[in-house]
């Protein structure tokens, strides 16, 4: 027990680690779990609006929804009238936004409205169902009392009442026609309606890239304990070379992930329902791109670290955090727009937006340029990063 | 062959300064083609930070090593040399056999004599019954036979081994040495760093000896004995009874003085003699004029441990 402690003091970074590490992942998970989805603020949810009626009528409907304060507009003023139908069904699609609303016609002068919506994200549908159902209601109601208005021909201070307190009116004309808002609404999931197993291959993804990262660093150990019992010392003195060394060690670890990654989706197929075949363009590029940083990202973090012990709890901080941030522990649509916007710093977020866009969303391969780009340049600078911290491997 | 002349290693001025510790303070020494040499020290002289140096494992802060005539960093130099690290540095979870296999392609072994050199160093190293077991299993000694063998299997022209022989039984160093002997009439000059003084005397050619970085002798082991204890013998006598006092050995008024020798109420008496023909007996004769008689006697002829006792001035550890 005093030996166990003696040798822990004399090891700083242990120690540090030994202390840190809980710190770090409780803090992580308060600020997901805390600002992030649950509490009082919940975040916007990003919609574009298609208004396929373009009566007076709707626009105050999208006025108001623009005002609304669960909802983030995201198609601004200017190229309000552009947007059709398909091209916002495209932006649900490729997760620019959480959903389109789309008012249409329809019986007689009521508007409808369906809600192209993306299946894994369920919270999100619910409440932009319920802020336009509210809406449409509301829209409704006026109809309701104009056409009132021009049949009976009420006086003026009726249209006021209406205008200026919508929602009293509401209750007294509720009776005469159906205004429940699930009528009006309609959910349609743009992608994953057709999907067998929906959400499987998304935490497929995740655990798969978090599994690469540790696979990865604990490849990359074999380094450090190479340098340890002097071996290393050993292969430099033949004519290998550090650069061979640690390409080696690369195309080792990234063979090895890739393979990895591989059999969890082949099972996945077969026992989950996961459709590897129809996506297997994708799949390969995503998988060989993401295994290749994870290993540049393993043997970075080996020669960054002085032991076998400091690697070990400085991966298991790192990877646990880049999980908790990037989307491999929490689906990311549940994060906050900050959360997000910082999972973009983490590794897993873009390996699993590749993902999603290839399982999830059905995109085609181009579609996946940004993430691929990304990755490739991290395992690209991580490489490089890497070498130079081994300089100090090659002469002592 | 421009440099067919030059000596298989050539080390001038060489320092090597750790942040606090100076390991290596200016040494300078030739290993000539197809000699064995012997490198001796007490521990933390610095052999294996040299070793290290010459294997270009270690950068020096000052000072030049040739391999042929040719910069340590150039090409050839490197696959000139062989490496048998004081630590076991193999892969424990791997055969003996795929260790070789392993140490042998990063020398740069052809595939198709890979096979061959294996299959020698296995016999040699007397593993070949152990070839396909995990070296992780094995004993000390056993480790470092491989150790050995995986660091000579592509035939270097220069054999850096440091302490070699370090926990291994007699039968397996005599075989070792055997390995070495072969390896030296193929033409290598071989450096090793020992503890064992009998070892480095009877099997090394010459005899470098380093203390707290420097060099502080370099030469045959009769050349080091004649520079430090010379060729005196050291005499020991036991005679019957305890000295009264120091017996007077008298001169003969010419080269040989008047001496006394022993110490009051010891039984035993030491003394350095030049020539054995010529004082022996003068001293002989004294030990019996005092009423002495002798009942042991013991003549030691100067070896490596005289030396290195004068030189360093304290006892090894190995
Ligand atoms: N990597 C290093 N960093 C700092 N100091 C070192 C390093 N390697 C060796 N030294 C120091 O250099 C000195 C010489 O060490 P070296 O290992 O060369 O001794 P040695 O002659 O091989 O000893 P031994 O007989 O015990 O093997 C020692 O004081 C040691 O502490
Ligand atoms: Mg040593």
């Amino acid at each position: 027990m005093q030996l166990s402690l003696r040798r822990l003091l004399h090891n700083r970074i242990e120690l540090l680690l030994t202390f840190v590490v809980p710190i770090a992942f409780f803090s992580v998970f308060a600020l997901i779990f805390g600002n992030g989805i649950g509490s009082g603020t919940t975040p916007k949810v990003k919609v574009v609006i298609v208004d396929e009626v373009q009566s007076p009528d709707s626009t105050a409907i999208v006025e108001s929804l623009r005002n609304s304060a669960g909802l983030r507009l995201m198609n601004d003023d200017t190229q309000d009238e552009a947007l059709s139908l398909h091209d916002a069904s495209d932006m649900v699609r490729h997760g620019n936004v959480t959903i389109a609303i789309v008012l249409k016609p329809g019986q007689g002068e009521a508007i409808r409205s369906d809600l192209l919506a993306d299946a894994s994200d369920q919270v999100a549908g619910q409440v932009v169902s319920a802020l336009v159902g509210r809406e449409l209601v509301i829209a409704k109601t006026r109809q309701a009392a104009r056409a009132r208005r021009t049949m009976v021909r009420r006086p003026p201070t009726g249209e006021a009442t209406a205008t200026s307190n919508p929602l009293v009116r509401q209750q007294s004309v509720v009776p005469e026609e159906s205004l429940d808002p699930s009528e009006l609404v309609q959910i349609v999931d743009v992608i994953g309606e057709d999907k067998a197993n929906p959400v499987v291959s998304m935490y497929a993804a995740g655990i798969a890239v978090m599994f690469l990262l540790f696979g990865a660093t604990g490849g990359g150990g074999v380094l450090l304990e190479e340098r340890e019992n002097t071996t290393l010392d050993r292969l430099l003195s033949t004519e290998l070379t550090m650069d061979q060394l640690l390409l080696g060690k690369w195309f080792y670890l990234t063979a090895l992930g890739f393979v990895q990654v591989c059999v969890m989706f082949v099972w996945g197929q077969y026992v989950f329902g996961i459709d590897l075949r129809g996506h297997l363009d994708g799949f390969v590029m995503m998988t060989l791109v993401t295994s290749s940083a994870a290993a540049a990202f393993g043997l970075f973090l080996a020669t960054l670290c002085k032991t076998r012990g400091q690697l070990n709890g400085l991966s298991v901080i790192l990877i646990l955090t880049m999980s908790a941030l990037g989307g491999s522990m929490v689906p990311r649509y549940v994060m906050s727009e900050r959360m997000r916007e910082l999972g973009l710093w983490t590794f897993n977020a873009w390996a699993l937006d590749g993902y999603d866009k290839v399982f999830w969303r059905d995109l085609p391969v181009d579609a996946l340029l940004p993430q691929l780009a990304v990755l490739m340049i991290a395992a690209v600078g991580f490489l490089l990063v890497a070498r130079a911290l081994a300089i100090r491997w090659e002469f002592d | 062959m421009i440099y067919a002349e030059s000596p298989a290693l050539e080390i001038v001025n060489l320092r090597k300064h750790y942040r606090r510790i100076e390991a290596l303070r200016g040494v300078d020494f030739e290993l000539g083609r197809g000699e064995c040499l012997a490198f001796l020290g007490p521990n933390g002289a610095g052999k294996t930070t040299l070793i290290r140096a010459l294997a270009g494992r270690t950068r020096p802060t000052e000072g030049t090593i040739k391999v042929f005539g040719h910069p340590i960093d150039s090409i050839g130099a490197r696959q000139a040399l062989g490496l048998v690290p004081q630590d076991l540095a193999l892969y424990g979870d791997l055969t003996t056999r795929e260790n070789l296999m392993a140490f042998g392609k990063f020398h740069g072994v052809p595939r198709r004599e890979l096979k061959k050199r294996i299959d020698w160093a296995l016999q040699w190293t007397g593993l070949t019954d152990r070839a396909r077991d995990l070296v992780g299993g094995f004993s000390g000694g056993m480790k470092r036979r491989v150790n050995l063998a995986c660091g000579v299997l592509h035939q270097p022209k220069i054999i850096l081994l440091d302490e070699p022989t370090v926990g291994v039984d007699p039968q397996s160093r005599e075989r070792i040495f055997t390995m070495l002997d072969q390896l030296s009439d193929e033409g290598a000059s071989i450096l090793l760093t020992t503890h064992h003084l009998d070892e480095a005397e009877q099997r090394s050619d010459r005899i470098v000896i380093l203390d707290q970085g420097r060099v502080i002798a370099d030469g045959t082991i009769d050349e080091l004995v004649l520079s430090t204890v010379g060729h005196s013998r050291l005499v020991r006598v036991r005679v019957d009874r305890p000295l009264t006092a120091p017996v007077t050995v008298p001169g003969d008024g010419g080269q040989r003085r008047t001496v006394h020798v022993g110490e009051a109420g010891r039984d035993l008496i030491e003394t350095r003699i030049d020539d054995v023909t010529v004082n022996l007996g003068p001293f002989l004769k004294a030990v019996r004029h005092g009423g002495y008689v002798v009942s042991d006697m013991e003549v030691q002829v100067p070896s490596l441990h005289h030396v290195f006792l004068h030189l360093t001035g304290n006892e090894l550890r190995d």
